[in-house]
């Protein structure tokens, strides 16, 4: 009994070392484990580190020329989201600078704005936005609403002395303020909002590409630093034991830049616990390592890993909710959704992140990350032990009797 | 592989590049397989347009006739799905730590009461801006809930002290700014993001076939058997076998643009001629652009690397989402050297905007340079293939 033990012990130690050796060997691991995790995320966030997009420009066609309408494009060029290049003579003009790419929005004010404002009917403008990026139109209708409001807000105290000097409730400023409070990403940047997901999705992905590669490299050599896969021990499970052993030491010093230190360097949201986090993310990892393991059954080479497996980050961004939330999606791709960790890595993490959830807040997605930990170590052992053990083995014998 | 001595000439390589995509399951799933599921899962995930039934929240602390009209009024409006009613902020914003609601909205104690004596008191909607697509339609829903209540509130007290409804309507709203979205009125996600990220998939797999399929030649020394059968001219050696792949990309680009833009309905203002073109120099240009990177990187391994590392960054720094206008300098730059930023451009002015193809004119240019450039490059790629050894 103690023996077994001990034995098992040895084989754990054995692979977990030499897994190490080989990592150390392999520039694509090193790159794969270090660059990937390190590098990554800051290229990733200094492109969206602007966070805000300010000043989109906007051409006006002014058939009014009073001093109500020259307020009203004042006032919008005022606010933050906006900047206004110029006065067009026409339609056909402002559509000329919007084809030339020089704005991205035209404001029209029609004939009798002014007049419209002077005898208490309703003025209106018409605002036309290109609909190629939605951040560019959520901008202008920003600026658009808040202007209308506040100039409204003046007109209407103003008139509604006029007409009805004893309603003072409404005549004295707002009588029912309206406040908006953000929550999570306070700010509204699009960098602290896309990129505490994309962190999740980058350590997932980085886990299963080295994994994979590793599993190519085996293919192709299996003699590579000492391994032989002929001899009976270590068993398939202490082997994958011993590889998970080493790949979650590997992956420390990188999860933790990851969840604390990218945050910190580009002042995204961090209302969560780090060890809280951390521990959350450890059956990702699990799972992330095991998924890595299922794929080795179908790289036969290193480099097909690239082919194979990087474009799914695309898939997998989007079936982790983050651009279209879960709840709208429909049946196939909830269950696809369903079985990526980082789906529900993402969902919990961010929950802490930003919105400053404890674990216990995120049972759900905690529990699930643990069933599919479980299951894809069940599915890894199978296609290690069917799949990868045999193959493996038939080449070492063809090398070496050759 | 499956080389044949015996045949020599552009089209023995060709048939021999096209065996090759035939017999090996990689190039099936790269090729086919992924860019297609890619295309598939976009379309299919965002056909709704917007995810409409944001599950969200009220936190009712009035509990009077009014706050129930609100509460009422914003339960049946068509983006919001109210889950639930809390009565402590704690309690709601529990809810949305948990997952549960991604926003919610707070009446304040007393509310009818302070309304009526015009002591002033504050409708506060809260969004959970981590997910910036929901939290956006339950800004615009809570808005207009919030809006409509004091709209309704001003007629009543105004109607009650003697003003007429023809003279109250304007006051309502003194100033309305309409908006209109030029090309997609609806606001529609699906528009929006399949038509970036579709050709920017093709692209990545692009890349990655055109620098695996080269840089496998090199790795098993079949490189030079190639150069053989093309007479040792390595212009024919190329364009022998690369063009099989970009017949099947070309129809693989053709066959996206009529899902998206003919049986999708997505809209297609401009000509098909020039989105067409578009997209056939698009593969060519991609084509190039791999080509470049394998002519400095003549190894299987680091221009795989640079491919995937180009090919996954250029779905931010394209700016599908965020614009070039706003990035740093230093990043923005980057995005001018990518196939995928023209093919974007061209499909706002021609499909989106439906402008005149002057305003385009520069794009198509773009495309053409990146099929040139490739040739400054073309004696390294030569000396590789009669050289190349693969190091691991």
């Amino acid at each position: 009994m103690l023996k077994t033990i001990k034995r098992y012990l040895h084989d754990f130690f054995e692979v977990y070392a030499r897994e190490f050796k080989m990592i150390f060997h392999d520039q694509g691991l090193i790159l794969f484990l270090t660059f990937l995790p390190l590098g990554y995320p800051i290229i990733y966030s200094l492109i969206y580190n602007p966070e805000l997009v300010r000043e989109v420009k906007m051409v006006v066609v002014d058939n009014d020329r009073t001093s109500s309408s020259r307020e009203f494009i004042r006032e919008m060029d005022a606010t933050q989201n906006t900047h206004i290049i110029g006065y067009a003579a026409d339609m056909t003009e402002a559509r000329r600078a919007m084809d030339s790419h020089e704005c991205f929005g035209i404001m029209e004010v029609p004939d009798g704005f002014g007049r419209a404002i002077g005898s208490g009917e309703q003025a209106q403008a018409v605002m036309y936005c290109d609909m190629s990026l939605l951040l560019r139109y959520r901008g202008f209708l920003v600026s658009a609403t808040d202007v209308a409001m506040n100039m409204g807000a003046q007109i209407q105290a103003a008139d509604i002395n006029d007409i009805a000097p004893l309603a003072t409730t409404l005549s004295t400023g707002d009588f029912l303020p309206i406040r908006n409070v953000a929550m999570g990403d306070i700010t509204s940047g699009f960098d602290s909002f896309i990129m505490p997901g994309v962190l999740i999705l980058i350590l997932q992905q980085c886990l299963i590409l080295a994994i994979g590669m590793a599993g190519g490299a085996k293919h192709e050599r299996p003699s590579l630093v000492g391994y032989n896969p002929v001899n009976q021990s270590p068993s398939v499970m202490m082997s994958m034991l011993g590889q998970m052993a080493c790949y979650l030491t590997l992956i420390i010093l990188p999860l933790i830049f990851l969840v604390h230190y990218v945050p910190l360097i580009f002042h995204f949201p961090m209302a969560g616990d780090t060890l809280q986090e951390l521990a959350f993310l450890l059956p990702l990892v699990l799972a992330s390592i095991c998924l890595g393991f299922c794929i080795q059954g179908i790289v036969w080479e290193r480099e097909t890993i690239f082919v194979i497996w990087v474009a799914t980050s695309i898939a997998f961004l989007f079936l982790s909710g983050l651009t279209w939330p879960r709840y709208a999606m429909t049946g196939v791709w909830r269950v696809l959704s369903d079985i990526v960790p980082a789906s529900w890595g993402v969902e919990g993490f961010i929950r802490m992140n930003s919105n400053g959830a404890n674990l216990d807040q995120v049972t759900t997605d905690y529990r699930n990350l643990w069933i599919l930990t479980g299951a894809y170590f069940i599915l890894a052992y199978l296609v290690q032990r069917f799949a990868v053990k045999p193959y493996l083995r038939k080449r070492w014998i063809a090398l070496h009797q050759s | 592989m499956c080389d044949n001595y015996e045949k020599r000439g552009f089209g023995a390589i060709a048939l021999r590049s096209l065996r090759q995509i035939v017999h090996r399951p990689i190039y099936w799933l790269g090729i086919f397989i992924l860019p297609l599921f890619i295309m598939f899962l976009l379309c299919d995930m965002m056909q709704e347009g917007l995810p409409i039934k944001v599950p969200a929240a009220i936190v009712d602390k009035d509990g009077s006739s009014l706050s129930r009209e609100i509460s009422n009024n914003l339960a049946g409006m068509q983006m919001v799905d109210v889950a639930d009613t809390y009565d402590s902020y704690t309690g709601a914003r529990h809810a949305m730590q948990k997952g549960e609601i991604y926003g919610f909205f707070m009446i304040p104690e007393d509310f009818q009461r302070d309304l009526l004596s015009g002591r002033k008191p504050v409708i506060t909607f809260y969004t959970n801006m981590t997910y910036f697509v929901p939290a956006s339609l339950l800004f615009k829903t809570f808005k207009a809930s919030a809006l409509y209540t004091k709209a309704g509130v001003t007629m009543t007290v105004l109607e009650s002290v003697g003003a007429s409804a023809i003279q109250v309507t304007p006051l309502l709203l003194p100033v309305n700014v309409s908006e209109r979205g030029i090309g997609n009125p609806w606001l529609n996600y699906g528009i929006y993001l399949c038509n970036s990220f579709i050709p920017c998939t093709l692209q990545l797999m692009i890349m990655l076939i055109t620098c695996f399929s080269l840089g496998q030649e090199i790795k098993y020394g079949t490189s030079r058997k190639l150069l053989g059968m093309a007479d040792g001219s390595i212009l024919k050696a190329l364009t022998a076998k690369l063009l099989p792949q970009t017949v099947i990309w070309t129809v693989i680009a053709i066959f996206m643009e009529s899902w998206l833009f003919k049986w999708n309905h997505f809209p297609m203002h401009g000509s098909w001629f020039w989105m067409t073109l578009s997209e056939m120099m698009f593969v060519l240009a991609c084509q190039g652009f791999a080509l470049f990177i394998f002519g400095i990187f003549p190894n299987l391994r680091l221009s795989l690397s640079v491919s995937a590392l180009l090919g996954i960054l250029s779905f931010s720094i394209a700016a599908f989402s965020f614009p070039v206008e706003s990035m740093y300098g230093a990043i923005e730059i980057f995005s001018y050297i990518l196939p995928i930023r023209y093919n974007f451009l061209i499909y706002i002015d021609q499909a989106l905007n439906g402008r005149e193809i002057f305003y385009s004119r520069i794009w198509y240019v773009a495309y053409i340079i990146f099929m040139l450039v490739p040739f400054l490059l073309i004696p390294r790629v030569k000396k590789a293939m009669q050289k190349g050894v693969y190091v691991p």
